[in-house]
């Protein structure tokens, strides 16, 4: 369900290319991490300047309305490389094989589009507010102190153009998988699929029955 | 075809996308895309000279979402209550608490189960998020439960259960997204979950005290704690408390009529503290970095699904379905009531499938117009309105009713995020272990629903107050 | 011919000139040429001009102050203590203004064209406890002002604090901000005035200007007939505003009483010294930023002011 699924990794160029875009997607996940540190940092220095100097921090809605979408979108491919976007897995925890990569196909195959059509209209949205005539090339602005604001909306379609690359490489790796019947692509996140599950469960009973032998029938 | 017919076709194609595994975020956008599409479209005759329009003028109004609906104040919550509880556990917090849950209440039947759920609801007061509470206590409560003699689903079922009440107990990010959503107030909402939420544990913990005294063998009492070892075990777990009492005073100053700040920034200053805590207890840059990484890729997940639904809501903005269903619910001629039971029903039902978030930010835009038109809409006075409670009150305590329904879903199956996340943690549960443990919560649950339907004093008191 | 139209809040005062024009233009045309008004369900208010310019919906308002860089021109309408003083003036500059070359080039770049403002009167503060009746109060005061007012109020050491206007109750409440400063209509619609002790009944700092505009493409789209219609419908739905409006303002008295609110005066000499800080200097700045951006701002400040006098001459 949600939370990140194992992503197989070997010599091979696909799992090269994954493990270096990772690296690329670690570090926005950092920096996204990081801007979530300095929204605190920005509270204390607020308040503290309210409660101890009747300074409050000026344009602090526009400072936090700048570093949102650095939190709120950078990291999303970071996410989509291990599966951490929730989904339902109702029934492709049930497939197999070649007809579980060619759901995962579809799926990557879909989200590819979207994200195309998305790149497209968010750099539309990031170009409304950029004029290179302009002081600070800017033709969009906070509210209170007057930011621009093309360079966060920049960050979108730049955000979106990783998490398409990382598409790639899923695509590439389920179709992979699927062309070849592979039964553990590399480079994809994994179902965690029925045979270790089942492992989890014997295990589990096996415990189960050593603890009642433990305790003893009552 | 006309924007509703658009409307219901794009909501099944949706639907579709959801079951066959598609991430819930981007299934949402696809449809919403989509939407956009066919109804620019529709707005050229469907002419296939206007094509190129249509999905120019789709991608563009798609394309603004992630941006505008993300920036945002209210939202900054969020990633906050998550790096609480990722802090408060390297600053040890959580083990504190536990530790002095189980000195004073273990000495019940079911002791341990207890503390557990007690514990839970104490760390809900800085966590806004079931799913991380969950993961934090499967690591501390379930060895010491298991160690004694517990059954392993019941211990596994007690940590997902507790988990669910962080989300109900102020700071809780649900919450702030319901509140969002619907365009209330985020701090008379949080103050709304107090008393629902510990209502909640105290059912959760009468359920576990009954369960443990008529079936002998799911958990013994722990006694033999003397009051010393009890004071002693309170102050490793004050800072926690003190962390509370901060944020609670930070946001409702009990002293005077202003408050000291937002809850934004009483999020933000009970992180604050934590962090100072947990790098008074020792805390590394390779742990921060590592809090900071898991925070990062949570957030990102709540939020891709916030402005993934956001597009879809936006196309519903368009196709102005909000208002169909609103005239078609009030067209009825049930009883309000029973037709509210049956919207509560419909997201049982629903939250079997869908998880919490996600279920909210897609239904919520229709059915709550539909709720506040049914009670009388959003200015009528209590004593006009249907549910006996203003405009108001009644969006907050539609708010509690959904947001623990939300929680119960956390729980059920087959999709039930709390106790995939316990299984998860834990090598010998398998899930199917954790959701029959669960089951008894159930019960629990729907008492609890069902008692702030008959009493929604319990939701309404606090906020009344404010 | 079917137009949506994007607003947000709900429906108040503010927006009685785009129900009256939705209405006017469906009768004239036999309901041929119609207008969904859709109260934020299509955007987002600050991306209201995006929208346009996207050709989402075909007509819109916004208001300038929220995104000063969108609207350069327009926002000399938004610089403090101006003198204007009754909602006719504020028609008579602003639509003047419209007309100017420099603005309709500006909106031109948004695809977009000024059909009408949205008079408002000067915005007043309301807030609790102590009022903030001196400069020294406003010290550090955390107000809910955008545009040219936010500057004013930051000349005397407030801190402006923009949040959306249907967020400024919650706001208030939560302590984000100490004061809002609004239209009457403003403070009732999104109950500002509910959680008020006190509010300034002759701070009268300026307001903020509102335009509606319709999607240019849209706009040619439309028949020769429903053109005329569109056009000679807008001083009908101006008039409507402006009685609607003077209702308001003739009911506002009692609302302050029956809520509790103290109607606070400031001194003659508070005034005298706000003026001074906040009125030339300001003025003086936004002339010669908008001249440094190629803008003929002197020009667009001396054709406000002229037409002022003129409509004042002509009453
Ligand atoms: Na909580
Ligand atoms: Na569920």
């Amino acid at each position: 369900m949600a939370g990140a699924s194992p992503v197989l990794e070997d010599d091979s160029v696909l799992s090269r290319l994954d493990r270096g875009l990772l690296r690329v997607e670690r570090l926005m996940g950092l920096v996204a991490g990081l801007a979530i540190f300095s929204l605190m940092l920005l509270a204390v220095r607020s308040v503290g300047g309210r409660v101890t100097l009747n300074a409050p921090l000026m344009g602090y809605v526009d400072f936090i309305e700048q570093l949102m979408p650095l939190i709120a979108i950078l990291a999303v491919s970071f996410a989509q490389r291990d599966g951490t976007h929730i989904r339902m897995d109702l029934l492709v925890e049930n497939l197999r094989g070649r007809a579980l990569w060619l759901f995962e196909l579809i799926s990557v195959l879909l989200i590819l589009m979207l994200m195309l059509f998305l790149i497209w209209g968010s750099w539309a949205h990031f170009q409304r507010s950029f004029d290179l005539g302009a002081p600070w090339w800017s033709r969009d602005s906070t509210t209170d102190i007057a930011m621009p604001i093309w360079p966060a909306k920049l960050l979108v379609p730049v955000a979106f153009s990783v998490l398409a690359l990382r598409l790639l490489i899923q695509i590439y790796g389920f179709a992979r998988a699927l062309v070849l019947g592979l039964e553990k692509p590399v480079a994809v996140p994994m179902v965690l699929d029925a045979a270790a599950q089942a492992a989890a469960e014997a295990k589990a009973l096996e415990e189960e029955e050593e603890q009642e032998r433990a305790n003893g029938p009552d | 075809m006309d924007p509703i017919e658009i409307g219901l076709w794009v909501t099944g194609g949706l639907l579709v996308m959801v079951l066959m595994g598609m991430r819930v975020a981007f299934a949402a956008a696809l449809a919403g895309l989509v939407g956009l599409l066919l109804i620019f479209w529709s707005r050229r005759g469907f002419d296939p000279e206007h094509f190129g329009w249509a999905i120019t003028v789709a991608a563009k109004t798609a394309g603004q979402v992630p941006h505008s609906k993300v920036a945002s104040q209210s939202l900054s919550l969020i990633p906050t209550f998550i790096l609480i509880g990722y802090l408060a556990y390297y600053a040890g917090l959580t083990k504190a608490l536990f530790e002095a849950a189980k000195r004073w209440l273990a000495w019940l039947p079911g002791g341990l189960a207890v503390s557990t759920v007690f514990a839970t609801a104490g760390f809900a007061a800085v966590s806004g998020a079931s799913v991380a509470t969950a993961a934090v206590f499967a690591r501390i409560a379930i060895p010491e439960m298991l160690k004694i003699g517990y059954d392993k689903r019941f211990a596994a079922g007690v940590v997902a259960a507790g988990g669910t009440l962080a989300s109900l107990i102020p700071p809780s990010a649900i919450l702030v997204i319901y509140a969002i959503i619907v365009e209330q107030d985020v701090g008379k909402l949080l103050l709304a979950g107090f008393i629902p939420g510990a209502f909640s544990a105290l059912v959760y913990g009468s359920l576990i005290v009954g369960i443990a005294m008529i079936f002998k063998n799911v958990g013994p009492p722990v006694t033999g704690f003397t009051w010393g070892q009890r004071f002693a075990a309170l102050p490793p777990a004050l800072p926690i408390l003190a962390v509370v009492v901060i944020i609670i005073f930070f946001v409702y100053n009990p002293f005077g009529e202003k408050s000291w700040g937002t809850p934004t920034e009483g999020g933000a200053i009970g992180a604050f503290i934590v962090f100072c805590m947990a790098l008074y207890k020792g805390m590394r840059w390779s742990q921060l970095k590592a809090a900071l990484l898991e925070t990062a890729k949570l957030t990102v997940m709540i939020f891709t699904i916030i402005w993934g639904v956001l597009i879809y809501v936006r196309f519903l903005g368009f196709a102005d379905l909000p208002g169909a269903f609103s005239d078609w619910i009030t067209s009825l001629s049930m009883s309000p009531m029973l037709i509210l039971i049956m919207i509560l029903l419909a997201y049982a039902v629903l939250g079997m499938f869908m998880d919490a978030i996600g279920m909210l930010l897609l239904t919520l835009p229709v059915v709550y117009p539909a709720v506040m038109a049914l009670n009388g809409g959003e200015t009528v006075s209590a004593a006009d309105s249907a549910f006996g409670m203003s405009g108001t009150m009644c969006a907050i305590w539609f708010g509690i009713l959904v947001v623990k329904m939300a929680e119960f879903c956390l729980i059920t199956p087959p999709i039930g995020l709390n106790c995939f996340v316990v299984a998860g943690v834990r090598d010998d549960l398998s899930v199917q272990d954790v959701f029959k443990g669960v089951m008894p919560f159930f019960v629990a649950d729907a008492f609890t629903i069902a008692g702030l339907i008959a009493f929604p004093q319990i939701v309404l008191w606090l906020p009344s107050l404010a | 011919t079917e137009w949506n139209v994007s607003v947000w809040g709900k429906r108040r005062a503010f927006t009685e000139h785009v129900e009256k024009l939705a209405e006017l233009v469906a009768e004239k045309t036999d309901g041929e040429f119609t207008m969904n008004i859709s109260y934020g369900g299509l955007s987002q208010p600050k991306e209201n001009l995006d929208g346009i310019s996207i050709g989402a919906f075909e007509m819109a308002q916004f208001c300038a102050g929220y995104h000063r860089d969108k609207n350069r021109a327009i926002t000399v309408l938004e610089l403090p203590f101006i003198g204007v003083n009754t909602l006719e003036e504020e028609v008579a500059v602003s639509h003047a203004l419209y007309e100017h070359p420099a603005v309709k080039e500006e909106m031109a770049q948004w695809n977009a064209r000024i059909l009408m403002t949205s008079p408002m009167p000067q915005y007043n503060l309301v807030g609790v406890g102590e009022p903030r009746d001196t400069l020294d109060s406003m010290n550090g005061m955390r107000v809910r002002a955008t545009g040219g007012l936010g500057e004013a109020f930051k000349a005397v050491g407030g801190v402006p604090t923009s949040v959306s206007a249907p967020e400024a109750y919650q706001a208030m409440e939560s302590g984000v901000v100490d004061t809002v400063a609004f239209a009457q209509h403003a403070h009732l619609s999104f109950g500002t005035i509910n959680q008020a002790t006190w509010w300034t009944a002759n701070l009268n700092p300026g307001t903020v200007n509102c335009p509606i505009v319709v999607n240019t493409d849209a706009y040619e789209m439309l028949s020769d007939d429903e053109r005329e219609v569109l056009d000679s419908s807008i001083d009908e739905s101006i008039q409507h505003y402006l009685d609607n409006y003077a209702e308001l303002l003739a009911r506002w008295d009692d609302v302050l009483e029956e809520k509790g609110v103290e109607k606070v005066m400031i001194s003659d000499e508070e005034l005298a010294k706000f003026r001074e800080v906040a009125a030339g200097p300001i003025r003086d700045q936004w002339i010669a930023d908008m001249s440094a951006q190629g803008l003929p701002a002197q020009e667009l400040y001396d054709l406000v002011i002229a037409t002022l006098e003129e409509t004042r001459a002509s009453n």
